[in-house]
């Protein structure tokens, strides 16, 4: 499958973060670029795997602007000012953030959480309102519309959680283990979130971390797999990339999960182990 | 039956209500029993119910009435105080301001009303300012742990949604905390009518409830003492359910 790629949508440089002495993550560098597929709209979808209190989430924060990093930048593409290749340092509010634990506010029902998210976009009352419906209806949430996050399903505060995001955020999107704690049928339901999300703009790029390595490797066209590296034979205590697969590089991305893939699980497995 | 003494374990609704029976004839005969003799510790139920009548026709009604406007005067004016130190505990500079309003709960009493007899001359003004100033102290320890308990992912959240500083706490600590604020203020309240009699003995002429036990205290009535102590367990009580079930109607969310 032949793709190519354009302007550079994300530059992560010398990134560490630090909470107070420790320091959780160091040395992360990454580059993601717009990938371009002729005939087809094609957002990109980057995994990060590695093993618990390796530093995902935390990378994440940093990412999504919400946690200051000790050293280094996060610098996204800035699609406003009409430049090509203009880039931006990240902001809070800028990258979409679905945590852990599917947050919402505690004291806003769906429909009420939707409105909000809606609330600094320059189109009417009623225009908003016909939005939130056709939302609501898409991602099977019309019954639930007036409940509080306390009296919805874990897959349901997800889905508010991640349409909160696309009505307010622009085109980055990053989720904490979006697939933790799901049925089969809500895994598909996320699945899907993603297909309609990289289908529906060429910059659209998702960012998610997962456990479940098979459903890294099915979806996403990079991978990153944070550990501890080794210093002279012995681990260190802070995470980093130790590697890098590509899965476009490879030919194996936007394709069926097959042998290959396998052997690519395999990989990872073994890179996550040693670190 | 032995299945009633063992723990964790789940009994019917009946059985409940049974149990509570149980210990409140209990409890009644105890007292039968225990204010018969010729020395005994306390009033029998007649006394004590004689005292309340006394006191209802020396108009319990009216000083009811004044200990709970009393009290209210000096919970809104509280509130109001602890709920600004509280929230704006949030800004750096202010933290230390709110966390030392907290610590001088362990002020004893006589440092306060000592220098607010200095400063306030009219007494009704210094029984409410005693009372603000004793439950400041609390109300904000407990707000300040309430905003201390707010998850990280709850600001992390409204920040991505790209709310501004003043607008998380407005969402999240101001109006997502609400029900939290009417909780504090219930669990707090207790310690208001623990200190009714102190404060009411400041100004004898304006009454309440505690001016009542102080009364009754000097002439050893002990009907009328007991009889007071379950009025004023009554009322506390009956405040504590209707803030209770107006925090469960207004705020169905809200699972404390
Ligand atoms: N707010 C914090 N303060 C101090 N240490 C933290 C904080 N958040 C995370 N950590 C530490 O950072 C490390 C990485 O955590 P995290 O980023 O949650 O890892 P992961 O998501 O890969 O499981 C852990 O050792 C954790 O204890
Ligand atoms: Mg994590």
């Amino acid at each position: 499958m032949t793709y190519s790629t354009e302007n550079t949508l994300l530059y992560v440089e010398d990134l560490s973060v630090s909470y107070g002495d420790k320091t959780v993550i160091k040395d992360i560098n990454f580059v993601e670029k717009d990938v371009i597929r002729t005939g087809n709209v094609t957002g990109q979808v980057i995994a990060f795997v590695g093993r618990s209190g390796r530093g995902k989430s935390t990378l994440f924060r940093a990412l999504t602007g919400l946690v200051k990093p000790s050293s280094g930048k996060v610098l996204i593409a800035d699609t406003t000012t009409g430049i090509d290749n203009d880039a931006k340092v990240v902001n809070e509010g800028d990258i979409g953030f679905v945590d852990q634990k599917y947050t919402l506010f505690r004291n806003k029902t769906v429909s009420q959480a939707l409105m909000f998210a809606l609330r600094n976009k320059e189109i009417t009352k009623e225009e908003k309102e016909v939005k939130i419906k056709e939302y609501l209806h898409q991602w099977g949430l019309e019954k639930v519309k007036d409940q509080y996050p306390n009296e919805l399903s874990g897959g349901q505060r997800q889905r508010t959680a991640i349409i909160e995001q696309i009505f307010c955020s622009g085109h980055y999107m990053v989720l904490d283990e979006p697939f933790s704690g799901l049925d089969v049928g809500n895994i598909q339901d996320v699945k899907d979130a993603f297909n309609l999300m990289t289908a529906s703009h060429e910059f659209n790029t998702i960012i998610y971390s997962t456990h479940d390595i098979e459903l890294a490797v099915e979806l996403a066209d990079s991978i990153y797999v944070i550990g501890y590296p080794s210093i002279e034979g012995k681990l260190a205590d802070y995470g980093t990339i130790v590697k890098h697969i590509d899965m476009k590089e490879i030919g194996l991305a936007w394709k069926d999960f097959g042998l290959d893939h396998m052997e690519v699980v395999k990989q990872i497995k073994a890179a996550m182990l040693s670190s | 039956m032995k299945l009633l003494f063992k723990p964790f374990e789940k009994v019917s609704k009946n059985t409940r209500l049974l149990i509570v029976l149980f210990w409140v004839v209990l409890v009644v005969t105890f007292w039968f029993i225990s204010s018969m003799g010729e020395r005994h510790l306390f009033p029998s139920p007649q006394q004590v119910f004689t005292g309340f009548s006394e006191l209802y026709n020396e108009g319990l009604v009216v000083h009811v009435a004044s200990s709970l406007f009393l009290c209210l005067k000096a919970i809104i004016i509280a509130v109001i105080i602890s709920l600004i130190f509280a929230y704006l505990s949030t800004i750096p500079v202010i933290k230390p301001l709110a966390n030392t309003l907290s610590k001088l709960r362990y002020l004893p009493l006589t440092g306060i009303t000592f220098y607010l007899t200095i400063l306030i001359n009219d007494a009704r003004t210094m029984q409410v300012w005693v009372l603000v100033v004793f439950m400041s102290t609390y109300l904000t320890t407990s707000l300040l742990s309430m905003v201390s308990a707010i998850p990280q992912e709850e600001f992390d959240h409204a920040r991505s949604l790209q709310c501004k500083r003043w607008e998380v706490l407005w969402e999240v600590v101001i109006k997502g905390r609400v029900d939290h604020v009417i909780e504090v203020i219930r669990q707090n309240l207790a310690i208001v009518w623990m200190m009714l009699v102190t404060v009411e003995s400041i100004l004898v002429a304006a009454g309440g409830l505690g001016f009542l036990i102080k009364n009754s205290d000097k002439f050893m009535n002990h009907g009328r003492i007991i009889a007071l102590q379950i009025v004023i367990l009554f009322v506390g009580l009956s405040i504590d359910f209707i803030l209770n079930y107006l925090r469960k109607t207004f705020f169905r969310y809200s699972k404390i």
